[in-house]
């Protein structure tokens, strides 16, 4: 109905989506589904790059409101962007109808 | 009132059967010249124990395609004072009609509000994008175009 949300996708290695999820909370977001995924990635690009990629993932989906998007982005950046163990990659998503959000949430988000 | 009843639904019959009539073979400007709908993903988060009753209930808004991922909630455990909300989720990816999208949205707050346990969040993404004919009048469900095209 509005658009004052947005979905955060963030693809991790396993064991990380708990590192994102701290960092998430700490934004003002308060909760998160994770999906267990498999990657696939060029063999050649891993030797080219010389870095090892776990084929093992962690989506992990999280509903924000817009206006902390961009800190939630660039705090994911630093805990677990591509230069870190996690191996992290994230995106947001517009989203247009939202439902089953709690007063709760609502009032974390809000902070 | 019952006999005028009865004239009024004769008259529907009858105006349902010319309609019927295979008389015009050739395409209807009118339904050839919709513009076509808009489609969206629907992602709806809800429990495990209740995957099967939401995927049910979306069925009813002539929805073709729907996937389920399982996943898992990461809500912190202070905010579940009697650890009675499971922690294994479901996530339900359909595709609907834009048209159809206040329907379904209300429907489900109202259900996540009312059912047992069948708390839940859902939100709709745009699609920009598709490629194949047939594809999307699958995921459409616009059966008139079919009929027209075969």
């Amino acid at each position: 109905m509005n658009n004052e949300y947005e979905v955060i996708l963030c693809i991790v290695n396993t064991g990380f989506s708990e590192v994102v999820m701290e960092t998430v909370r700490e934004c003002g977001a308060s909760g998160g589904t994770v999906i267990n995924a498999r990657g696939t990635a060029r063999k050649e690009a891993e030797k080219i790059f010389n870095i090892v990629i776990h084929p093992e993932k962690e989506i992990v989906l999280v509903l924000i409101p817009k206006e902390i998007k961009e800190s939630v982005l660039h705090s994911l950046y630093k805990a677990v962007g591509l230069n870190t163990p996690g191996q992290g990659i994230a995106f947001a998503l517009p989203v247009d109808d939202v439902v089953g959000l709690t007063p709760i949430n609502q009032k974390n988000e809000g902070k | 009132m019952g006999i005028k009843n009865k004239e009024e639904s004769n008259n529907e019959t009858k105006l349902f059967k010319k309609k019927n009539r295979p008389s015009n073979k050739k395409d209807n400007p009118q339904t050839s010249l919709k513009a076509p709908n808009k489609l969206k993903l629907l992602f709806t988060i809800v429990d495990r124990s209740k995957a099967e009753f939401y995927i049910d209930y979306l069925e009813n808004f002539e929805i073709n395609l729907q996937t389920v991922i399982y996943g898992r909630g990461t809500a912190p455990r202070n905010i579940d004072y009697l650890s009675i909300a499971e922690q294994n989720k479901a996530v339900i990816i359909s595709v609907i009609n834009d048209k159809n999208t206040k329907d379904i949205i209300n429907g489900l707050e109202e259900k996540f509000l009312k059912v047992k346990h069948g708390k839940g969040v859902a939100y709709t993404i745009p699609i920009s994008s598709m490629i194949g004919v047939l594809i999307y009048q699958y995921l459409s469900n616009n059966q008139e175009y079919r009929k027209e095209s075969i």
